[in-house]
């Protein structure tokens, strides 16, 4: 019996061993025969395009896809070289990225795809560059925002095109906050103010965050720490030891508490029963107001500084066909025009990747009656982008769990450091 | 007068009676929160404390649902899989069983192990390679491609084999004797005696097969090709989810299950009450 186990035991680790040899040989062969190694190169833009397909891969739902759909149609019918994009639903971001990690593997790659540039770091040298064409065929560069165009050029070339963009914002609850006489807190000291209010006042919590592993970086930051770099943890100081104890205090004496069964905070402040959230500003679209409050939109507080995650995807292109190339950039071009990143923005509630955008009257008088465009934009300066490394989804997956499991025990400000640190760096 | 014993045997009625009904609304539970929720607004949904059900039926969330998504054709595919599989399923499980348990032949012992071996893979380790084989087939997008790799399963091999096994050698023997050849003898003594357990795999395959997602997901790139749990991804994006609607597209999506339930109830309860008394 016992040799039978042990049996079947080598032979399940040699069936795995033999199994990931087998992959990881294949993955070599081919991407050898297609690529050099490095990124490719795109073609040239010389304004002579034959007709054909573009395929995009996407993650988009709802109004999101409805409202893609409409641009691409848009894009198929006006386009003098007949160039037609098919969308490709890809299901959610973890389906997309599972997806392309797959297709990578076997360079089945599609023309385009939505993607976060930490997904792309083991296949980095499928990218097309695309330095040349944005220097010689993409109107104004210098018009994207810049914190965009560093993520887009994060690997050394410019890899991609910023897409769905969005940021976290503070949502609250106006109605409450005017009962009170509180303002939005710009400052930690006015969020512990506030909240000790409220909690008073509404004995409920004061503040959470939909994006746990978003809100460490986010609150280090704010007070002046840097978070990760590609060795591990950079914030095991005394100024990091603060943000933890802010943090932790928060917790511990009940201003703040995490969303559990609820999913998204947004549900939360729709029955009242927190103060205020961060969240992404996309999703404005799930607060109900329709119980009769006002929801308020501000820029996240600061510390020593002001500082706010951007989320969101990139558009980056594959294709390893001249021609297609070019069809795919015509797209790229079309959809991150400052016309077309207007009318995304007005009806995703994603943010515009362009300052013209910003400008546009058809902007300014959306966000004049938004007051989710308008907090986002206030804080457009103090925009950052998680760096990528490659062990940053581990990282943030491992943050995320570390960070539930330090608020369940009530854990000091410096358990909460030590525990990241080494949660952090344990993932190199 | 009723005796002492009577009434002891009537409270263990109603105690029995009352833990079955228990585990009853248990059960059912979830089903109805799913059909009360699917006609809920989104306010109701998550209105705390909850209600189970809306002040006034939503109908309109299941038009929303079933517009957002070509559900029709996604319907189709997935009964196309679903069935292929299944019968593949029973194809290979009722063969390889019938060799495990009754045949000799070299290696037995070892093949066998091999299989179990695969079992301790997790599935998430394959997903690529399977891919990467799929891709090469040049199958992307087809039915096959959802189909085939699914039509054998090596745990349903095993469970079949256990109940092959007790079957007494001194029948095959016996049929033996009188001439019949081993397909016959599988066919017409194995199968009808093991019918339980195979309805079994069979409605274990046909669940798993229904409510497939990362796979077929995988493998299509065209909505004509996918399945209906693709359709309950619409409803979610990023920064939240219309529960409303997930709920709507998820009745729609049990509804055909259902429907199979009713009609193969009797075969199914046999199936799983005998079955579990066996193993």
């Amino acid at each position: 019996m016992k040799f039978k186990k042990i049996g079947a035991s080598i032979m399940t680790a040699a069936l795995a061993v033999s199994m990931l040899a087998g992959c990881s040989g294949s993955n070599n062969s081919n991407g050898g025969k297609t690529t050099d190694g490095s990124a490719n190169t795109a073609a040239s833009a010389d304004g002579n395009i034959e007709s054909c397909e573009v395929t995009f891969w996407h993650a988009m739902a709802g109004e999101q896809e409805k409202t893609l759909q409409e641009i691409t149609d848009d894009f198929n019918s006006s386009n003098k070289y007949g160039i037609k994009v098919t969308l490709v639903n890809q299901g959610k971001y973890n389906d997309l990225q599972t997806k392309l990690t797959a297709s990578a593997a076997s360079n089945t790659l599609p023309d385009m795809a939505q993607a976060y540039n930490n997904w792309l770091t083991p296949y980095k040298n499928k990218l097309v560059k695309l330095d040349d064409l944005v220097k010689n065929d993409f109107d104004n560069w210098d018009d994207v925002i810049e914190s965009y165009r560093n993520e887009c050029s994060e690997f050394g070339f410019v890899h991609a095109l910023p897409f769905n963009k969005s940021t976290y914002v503070l949502f609250y609850n106006k109605t409450m906050f005017d009962e009170l006489k509180l303002t939005a807190p710009t400052t930690w000291d006015e969020v512990k103010a506030d909240a000790k209010i409220v909690k008073e006042k509404k004995n409920i919590e004061f503040i959470g965050f939909d994006d746990m592993a978003g809100a460490v970086e986010a609150t280090l930051k704010q007070n002046g720490v840097d978070y990760i770099d590609d060795k591990g943890a950079l914030f095991d100081t005394d100024k990091g030891l603060e943000t933890f104890t802010f943090l932790s205090d928060l917790y511990n004496n009940g201003y703040a508490r995490l969303v559990g069964e609820d999913s998204f905070f947004s549900n939360v402040l729709s029955n009242g029963k927190i103060a205020a959230y961060v969240g992404s500003s996309t999703g404005v679209s799930y607060i109900d107001t329709s119980k009769g409050w006002e929801l308020g939109v501000a820029p996240l507080p600061g510390n020593v500084a002001k500082a706010a995650n951007t989320a969101g995807t990139n558009l980056v292109m594959f294709s390893s066909d001249a021609n297609k190339q070019k069809a795919t950039w015509e797209y790229m071009k079309f959809l991150t025009s400052t016309e077309n990143t207007t009318k995304w923005a007005i009806k995703t509630g994603y943010l515009p990747v362009r300052t013209s955008a910003y400008k546009s009257d058809e902007y300014q008088k959306f966000m004049a009656d938004d007051a989710t465009a308008t907090a986002s934009y206030a804080q457009a300066d103090s925009f950052f982008v998680s760096p990528t490394y490659d062990a940053s989804t581990d990282i943030r997956s491992a943050v995320a769990a570390k960070y539930e499991e330090l608020v369940l025990n009530k854990s000091d400000a410096n358990t909460w450091k030590k525990e990241l640190v080494d949660t952090i760096n344990s993932q190199y | 007068m009723p005796s002492k014993r009577k009434v002891i045997a009537l409270i263990l009625n109603i105690l029995k009676y009352a833990f079955l009904i228990a585990g009853a609304i248990f059960t059912v539970l979830p089903f109805v929160w799913m059909i009360a929720s699917s006609l809920k607004t989104p306010a109701e949904i998550v209105q705390v404390p909850p209600a189970i059900f809306p002040k006034a039926a939503q109908w309109s969330n299941y038009k929303v649902a079933w517009n957002a998504a070509p559900f029709a054709k996604y319907l189709l595919n997935t009964v196309i899989v679903t069935v292929c599989t299944t019968i593949g399923v029973l194809i290979t499980t009722v063969l390889s069983a019938f060799a495990f348990s009754r045949l000799e032949f070299p290696g037995k012992k070892l093949i066998f192990s091999l299989f179990l071996a695969t079992l301790m893979i997790p599935g998430e380790m394959l997903i690529i390679t399977n891919y990467i084989t799929i891709m090469k087939l040049q199958w992307i997008d087809t039915y096959q491609a959802m189909i085939v790799p699914w039509i054998s399963s090596v745990f349903y091999i095993y469970l079949l084999t256990q109940f092959f096994m007790q079957v007494p050698n001194e029948l095959y023997l016996a049929a033996k004797v009188d001439k019949c050849s081993d397909l016959k003898f599988m066919l017409r003594i194995m199968v009808p005696m093991n019918k339980q357990a195979i309805i079994t795999i069979a409605i274990l395959n046909i669940i798993s097969s229904w409510n497939a997602f990362l796979w077929p997901l995988l493998v299509t790139n065209s909505d004509g090709m996918r399945v209906l749990s693709h359709g309950l991804i619409r409803f979610q994006t990023e920064a939240g989810a219309s529960y409303e609607l997930i709920m709507a597209a998820s009745c729609i999506l049990v509804m055909p299950i259902i429907i199979v339930y009713l009609f193969l109830r009797k075969y199914i309860i046999e199936g799983v009450t005998r079955s579990g008394l066996k193993g």
